[in-house]
């Protein structure tokens, strides 16, 4: 129990009298900033588990479809969906907006609120006006991601060129579309789902310790709800 | 009259299979609407052949120029290449490929005789899907109201 610590702690204090109080304070924030940060790990597994769970213990891969076209996108992600595979699925249509969600981009968007990290697995157009499918490729490649994210590109054209092209920078592999059943079960083995990634839209949040500072006085105390300390 | 218009869907499929009109991956499609409502397809369809209808008529535009870009016309068609293939439309997608083939060529006559015959397909295409539209959504309708 988190409360044992801390009365250990003050009883201490209280015996060891050379020991200033606020150092006692400091230790005791730390102490319980550590067991919150401990509690909120433990949650988030939780979360995670809950919201992204198949139920056969498998977790959810989030993938990231890009492509221009509308019908290409809305096949792709039933597919996906439909699959026994387990992903949970965001479709973008141009390159820009697949680097705001994963985080390359500097300027803020509102796509910014999904965290790069959160994206397990990219599978890409080739063919795109404006930043190609290429040029992703590249610029997620390029960036030391503390964990990897994969690429697959995809294409309508089955040119040698293009294919040896894209594995030369690092794509995991070349898909000919349209997608099949089977092109599916290849994605799901190139993604690990990220399982210390942070949640989105958790729905449990945790209450920190509150920090209350002391009316009156020139020199602000902190005090701990609850535990004045003189 | 559930079972009849199943036996005229069945039918037109069998026959759009039988000349070319559909290939396979048609099958897959048709495979992703839930719980035997043809929304997805209908959805498809109807996004195939209006997005469809608006690039031949701007690549017709772009091929009555007197200078034609046909970097341009071949864009649409690479689209409509990669659409048709998506939805299984194997003919189309064939004519498709021609044009590409003349935009190549920079063959302005060429391109305007594959435009038509592309036009002349999805004309033929587009027909036959708005029935089977039609009669899936008839079929689904009886199965459900049971």
């Amino acid at each position: 129990m988190m409360a044992s610590p801390l009365f250990l702690l003050l009883a201490l204090a209280l015996y060891f009298s050379p020991l200033k109080k606020q150092q006692i304070v400091e230790h005791i924030l730390k102490v319980s900033e550590a067991a919150m940060e401990k509690m909120k790990g433990e949650i988030g597994e939780e979360e995670r588990s809950n919201c992204d769970n198949q139920g056969d213990g498998k977790l959810k891969v989030r993938i990231l479809v890009v492509d221009d076209s509308l019908l290409d996108r809305k096949v792709v992600e039933r597919l996906l969906n439909k699959s026994e595979e387990g992903f949970e699925v965001i479709t973008v249509d141009n390159g820009k907006k697949a680097m705001d969600i994963l985080g390359l981009n500097e300027a803020e968007t509102e796509l910014a609120a999904i965290n790069d990290q959160s994206i397990d697995i990219v599978l890409t157009d080739y063919c795109m006006p404006g930043m190609t499918g290429y040029d992703l490729l590249k610029a997620v490649k390029g960036q030391s991601f503390r964990k990897p994210i994969p690429v697959v590109v995809m294409s309508s054209e089955n040119e040698p060129q293009r294919i040896s092209r894209c594995r030369a920078i690092g794509a995991e592999d070349f898909i000919l579309k349209p997608i099949q059943i089977k092109d599916v079960q290849r994605l799901r083995n190139y993604a690990k789902p990220n399982t210390s990634s942070p949640i989105v839209g958790s729905k449990r949040k945790m209450k920190p310790l509150e920090l209350a500072t002391e009316s009156g006085g020139s020199e602000k105390r902190p005090r701990l709800a609850g535990v004045v300390v003189a | 009259m559930a079972a009849f218009a199943q036996e005229q869907l069945d039918a037109l499929v069998n026959g759009m299979y039988r000349e070319g009109f559909l290939d396979e991956q048609f099958q897959q499609i048709r495979a992703l609407d839930e719980g035997g409502s043809p929304d997805f397809l209908v959805e498809l369809l109807g996004l195939f052949c209006a997005d469809t209808d608006r690039m031949l008529n701007e690549a017709a535009l772009l091929l009555n120029q007197p200078i034609v870009d046909y970097k341009k016309v071949d864009a649409y068609f690479h689209q409509l290449k990669g659409s048709s293939a998506s939805v299984g439309a194997h003919s189309f997608k064939l004519t498709c490929m021609l044009v590409r083939d003349s935009c190549d060529k920079n063959d302005k006559e060429s391109c305007l005789e594959a435009l038509n015959l592309a036009k002349q397909r999805f004309y033929e295409l587009s027909k036959r899907l708005n029935i089977m539209i039609q009669l899936e959504q008839a079929v689904y309708a009886h199965k459900a109201g049971k």
